[in-house]
Order: C-alpha cells, then sequence, then structure tokens
C-alpha cells in the first residue's frame, strides 16, 4: 500500500482526537437536561476522530506522501529557530536589542544578505518602529531585563 | 425608511469627525499596501494590526480595520495587473486579463476599469447594508439559543460547502477550531479545561496568535524570497484613462459583479474569493468574444474586481446584523469589537448606533478615498512592489510579535502565534484550509453555550430545535447542503466547487 498525505493528515487527527477525549477524563458530561462541561469537547474530538477516518478512506484522492514538497523545508526551519530565540528573549533583552539581532540575523543566516546593509536596515527599522510605538501609539514596549 | 435615513445622517457626522477620517484614511492606506504586497492577505494584515487599535475607542478600531480590509480588495488588483501576482487570492482572476492588458500597453486603463469598478461596487455594497442590516437585526432580536445553535451550525456547514477544498477538510478545520475555543474556564461551570496549568489559558486562546500565527508567519514560513519576485510594469500617469470602447466594455460586467458579489458575500465561506471566479465564468459565458478571455479581455478585469469588493461588504451584513462570522475576516472583526467592549449582534444597532451607523458612513466616505487613492498613487505602490521581499519579512515577523505581545502583555501568546504559525505551514502542505479553524475559534464559544441553554431550557429534550419553526427551516437548509455534498461525492460528479478549485489551482500554476 502506498503511503499518502492524506493517511498522515487523517491519523493525525484521528490521535488528536484520543488525546482530546483523554484529555477531558475528569470533564464531566452531564446529561442532556444538564450538559456538563465535557460535553460539546468530546463530541467534537469524537467528530474529529471521525471526519479523520474518513479521510484516511478517502485517501486514494491525495497525493503520495513521499512527493509533499518539502522543499521550503529549511527556510522554514531556520526562520522558526530564529523567531523561537527572539520570542524568548524578547522579556529578556527586551524590544530593542531582540528584534535588531532577529533582523539581522533573518538577513544574513537565511537569505545571505551583506552584513553592513542588513546591520544597518535592521537598526533603523526597530528604532523607527520603537519610536512609533513608543511616541505616536503611546504603546510602551519590552525594555531590557536582564541581571533585575 | 426615514429612520434609516435619519441614523445614517447620524452617522456621517460620526464619520466625518476628523479623528475618523484619518482612521478611515489610514485604513485605507495600509489595506491598499496590504491588498499590493504579495504574502500578506487582508486577514494577516487586519490580525496584525489589531493590537495597534487598542488605544482607540470601538468606532475608530472598526473604522481603521474595516479600511484595511475593503482597502486590501482594491490594492489586490494593482499587483494582479502589473506583476501578475496575485496580492491577495480574490485578485487571482484578476491576473489573467489585467496582466494581459498591461502587456498591450493598457496598465494604466487596467488599473482605472478595477479601481472604478471596485467603487461602484463597493458603494453599492454599502448601500444594501443601510438598507438590508437593520430590518434584519430586528428579526435576529427574535432569535433564542435553538436559533442560534441552529445559525451556528449552518454557518459552518454552509462555510464548508461552498469551499473550494473538500466538506471533510473544512469541517475537520472547524472542529479543531471548536476545540482551540473550548480551551480555558467553562462560563457555565467555571471548570479549567484543557489549560495546563498555565494560568494565561485560563481565558481561552485568543483570536489574534492564532489568526497572526495561521495566516501572517505560517505565510511566512512557506513563502522563501526565491519564489516572490517578477518584472514589474510602471504604468503612465497619462495613460490611466481608459477608452470609450473600453468604458462600455467595463460596464455591465461591473453591473452583474457588484450584484453577484454582494448576494454571495451574504453567505459564509470566502466570499470575496469565490465571487470574483464565479463573475468571471459568468462574463466569459455571458460574452460575444469568450476567445478574448486569457488576452486581455476588459470584462475579465471588471467583472471579478467589482464582485469581491462587494462580496467584501456584503460580508458585513450577517456581521453587524446577526453578529454571525462569514469568514475569518469577519470573525477576527468581531473579536476586535470584543476587545472594545462592543458585541456585534442583533443589539449592536439600538445599543451602539455610533459605532454601528458610523462604521456604515465611513465605509462610503472609505470608497471615495480608495478612488482617489488607488490611481493618482499608483507609482508609490509600484515602488513599494520593488521591495525585496527577503527585506520585508523580518519586518513583517517582528510587527507579528509586537503586536501579539501588546494584546495582554503575555509570551504564551507569542508562543502560541509561533506554535500556529508552524501548523499554519503544515496544513498548508496537506492541502488544508485553515480559515474554518479560525471560524470555529470564534463561534465556540456562543455555538457552546447556545446549544447547553437549549438543552436545560427543553429539559434535556434535543427535539427542541425541530419545535421551533426559524431553527427547524435553518436546520433543514444545514440538510439539503450536507445532501448535496454527499450526492457529488457518491456520483463522483464535478460540480461547481470542484470546478473552482481546478481553475484555482491551474492559475496558480501558471
Amino acid at each position: 500500500m502506498t503511503l499518502r498525505a492524506d493517511h498522515v493528515a487523517g491519523a493525525f487527527f484521528i490521535l488528536f482526537g484520543i488525546v482530546v477525549h483523554a484529555l477531558s477524563g475528569d470533564l464531566p458530561t452531564g446529561q442532556l437536561s444538564m450538559p456538563g462541561s465535557g460535553f460539546l469537547p468530546k463530541i467534537v474530538a469524537t467528530l474529529t476522530m471521525l471526519l479523520g477516518l474518513a479521510l484516511v478512506l478517502r485517501a486514494r484522492e491525495s497525493e503520495r506522501f513521499a512527493e509533499v514538497p518539502w522543499a521550503d523545508g529549511k527556510h522554514a526551519l531556520m526562520v522558526t529557530a530564529i523567531a523561537a530565540a527572539a520570542i524568548y528573549l524578547y522579556t529578556i533583552t527586551g524590544f530593542l536589542i531582540t528584534l535588531m539581532v532577529m533582523i539581522f540575523a533573518l538577513l544574513v543566516i537565511v537569505e545571505r544578505r551583506n552584513p553592513l546593509y542588513a546591520g544597518g536596515y535592521s537598526v533603523a527599522i526597530v528604532l523607527v518602529t520603537y519610536a512609533c510605538f513608543s511616541y505616536l501609539l503611546k504603546t510602551p514596549l519590552p525594555g531590557l531585563t536582564l541581571g533585575q | 425608511m426615514e429612520t434609516t435615513i435619519l441614523s445614517l445622517a447620524h452617522g456621517f457626522a460620526v464619520a466625518f469627525q476628523p479623528d475618523n477620517l484619518w482612521y478611515a484614511f489610514l485604513g485605507c492606506l495600509v489595506g491598499t499596501l496590504v491588498g499590493v504586497l504579495p504574502g500578506i492577505g487582508p486577514l494577516s494584515g487586519i490580525s496584525i494590526l489589531l493590537p495597534v487599535t487598542f488605544g482607540l475607542n470601538a468606532t475608530q478600531a472598526v473604522i481603521m480595520l474595516a479600511g484595511i480590509y475593503y482597502g486590501s480588495q482594491y490594492g489586490g488588483s494593482t499587483t494582479s495587473i502589473l506583476m501578475r501576482i496575485p496580492g491577495e487570492a480574490s485578485s487571482v482572476m484578476t491576473c489573467i486579463d489585467g496582466n494581459a492588458m498591461a502587456k498591450r500597453g493598457r496598465a494604466g486603463a487596467a488599473l482605472c476599469i478595477a479601481a472604478v469598478g471596485s467603487w461602484v461596487a463597493g458603494t453599492f455594497g454599502v448601500i444594501m447594508l443601510t438598507i438590508v442590516a437593520p430590518p434584519l437585526a430586528t428579526i435576529a432580536l427574535k432569535f433564542g439559543p435553538p436559533e442560534y445553535t441552529a445559525l451556528l451550525v449552518l454557518g459552518l456547514i454552509f462555510l464548508a460547502y461552498m469551499s473550494s477544498s473538500s466538506l471533510i477538510r473544512t469541517l475537520l478545520m472547524a472542529c479543531i477550531g471548536l476545540l482551540c475555543g473550548m480551551i480555558g474556564i467553562d462560563n457555565m461551570t467555571g471548570h479549567f479545561r484543557y489549560a495546563f496549568d498555565l494560568p494565561e489559558l485560563g481565558d481561552g486562546i485568543g483570536i489574534v496568535p492564532v489568526a497572526v500565527g495561521l495566516f501572517g508567519l505560517g505565510e511566512i514560513l512557506s513563502t522563501p524570497s526565491h519564489k516572490v519576485g517578477g518584472e514589474v510594469i510602471s504604468p503612465k500617469m497619462r495613460e490611466l484613462l481608459p477608452n470609450r470602447q473600453e468604458w462600455r466594455e467595463s460596464a455591465w460586467p461591473i453591473a452583474r459583479g457588484t450584484v453577484l458579489g454582494f448576494i454571495i458575500g451574504i453567505i459564509p465561506g470566502s466570499a470575496h474569493i469565490i465571487s470574483s471566479f464565479l463573475s468571471y465564468a459568468l462574463e466569459r459565458r455571458l460574452s460575444k468574444h469568450p476567445e478574448q478571455f486569457g488576452k486581455g479581455a476588459v470584462a475579465g478585469v471588471a467583472g471579478p474586481e467589482s464582485a469581491n469588493n462587494s462580496a467584501s461588504t456584503g460580508a458585513f451584513v450577517p456581521m453587524l446584523a446577526l453578529g454571525i462570522p462569514t469568514g475569518p475576516i469577519t470573525a477576527v472583526l468581531i473579536g476586535a469589537l470584543m476587545v472594545h467592549g462592543v458585541n456585534a449582534g442583533p443589539q449592536l444597532v439600538t445599543e451602539h448606533p455610533d459605532v454601528f451607523w458610523g462604521f456604515v458612513a465611513s465605509m462610503y466616505v472609505g470608497n471615495l478615498m480608495l478612488l482617489a487613492l488607488n490611481l493618482p498613487l499608483v507609482s508609490v505602490f509600484v515602488t513599494v512592489l520593488r521591495i525585496p521581499y527577503a527585506y520585508l519579512y523580518p519586518l513583517i515577523i517582528m510587527f507579528c510579535i509586537v503586536g501579539v505581545y501588546e494584546v495582554s502583555h503575555s509570551i504564551v501568546d507569542v508562543w502560541i502565534m509561533l506554535i500556529m504559525g508552524l501548523l499554519g505551514y503544515a496544513l498548508r502542505k496537506f492541502q488544508f484550509d485553515p480559515a474554518p479553524l479560525v471560524l470555529g475559534l470564534v463561534i465556540a464559544p456562543l455555538l457552546e453555550q447556545s446549544l447547553r441553554q437549549s438543552l436545560i431550557m427543553s429539559n434535556g429534550n434535543y427535539t427542541i430545535f425541530f419545535q421551533r419553526p426559524i431553527s427547524l427551516g435553518l436546520l433543514v437548509v444545514c440538510v439539503i447542503l450536507l445532501g448535496l455534498s454527499a450526492m457529488t461525492f457518491v456520483l463522483k460528479q464535478k460540480d461547481w466547487r470542484t470546478k473552482l478549485a481546478e481553475a484555482e489551482a491551474g492559475e496558480e500554476t501558471t
């Protein structure tokens, strides 16, 4: 049997439904006259599993799993890693440092741009944004909290 | 009718306040840029800029966000015509004949026809909204929990039926959205659900991190910079006016696209996308020279552009009158109103007349602003199109992080956005449209509450949904739609949705 994209997707949704059911164990389902907090989640989780099963059964219409294009995977992975690092540091090193470094890293590491241009661009764009938020929109942005 | 006119006059008084005019202008300008730039759709644009509106009052916020929405419909045509890249999904059909016109040296005429068609359609849509929404809201006041339950279920099924991807895929996405919408404290019993001891999840998952993640970050993850580019055709100012023949050829397609778009806009689903496809198909079928379609037919630009603008206005009817989102964009707008303590729905007209009528009147003004913006500033937008995408997307990621964080100053929300970005990327790989997920997330609390209230009201008798005429009627429509979908599946026929999906896929690969 050829593994197809919808086999994988359908299996994921069935598994997801099972996980939701498992997590709903301590939530009361209640009765029809007084539905509990687990009532609708369990119905929707069951529906998810049934629809996932339907997807698996109709998987022949989908493309082969091996043919799912992942050429942009490296780009996605690098962008995610840099964004994740920025999110982790955002409340520690603050808006200015974190986002300057993030934009610089994206331009130099992912896009292979000239570090000089990338540095100038990231500093300028982050400073302009900081000024816009702080002075025009009156929205405070996180500052450096390292060591506090 | 007299009351409507008086209320509209009050709305104009609100809309003409300098602050509101400024935010309408800002929304239109940003919306046009959002539409012009490939890779940022109206949904991601609205989601990213949503936190910026928190410092404004509800009227200003909704005026600005709606300006972004209908502005993006205008702006999308610029990229389609000049680069053959749809700035956003509803401009896909404009690419074909708009770019062919541009290559024949008629870029200015194509842009002008698109702008005038969009203005006519947008204005017609607002007039219809003015007439239809208030009486619809009065009817909706008679709705109780069973009617709301049936209406929300119908909304989901309609969305699944209208979707060009399969019914199963759309319903699956809606289910995931519903489950996400049930995270947090249960309003009726106080139980903590799926919160993993994170206090930040007590209020549930916000719409902003989900929408920004799925549509903003997800789009960036699946778009490497080398995929975005292409030649930009630069129109000259003196070439902007179409000739008499082109005006004649565009008049009826604009009229037909306008009416068709508004009707489709009211129906749940990605109305602005579907309406442009249907308008293109209709114009080709009605044309005396169908062979010209694809080679620069004026009707191929005028019809779809009018249809998508009219549809985007039509989508506001159920949003404002019933409080029901017909798509992810109206769902985000409802979320934006909720942030400001205003609930969209039948009581909006009576409880917040400033918001409702100010918003409606601002759309008349906004459409005029867009007409004035789009044509003279076309060379500015062409310059924006020349900014390399590699420099643009780091900026968008920055706005995603800042925007999501500023909603509630919660870093957990930003992590949720990142997870949703990865989910959006994966969903695209497996041909899932994430839009129903956002819709499910928004309607989950309302659906759960109305379903449980209905059952409590009837002492557990589920036939309550069939005993009340409105909910029975709505459920009958649900059954008919499911039956139609099942028939297509069993008979393995290609219905209009399959053909639409094929046309969309075919255009994307060219």
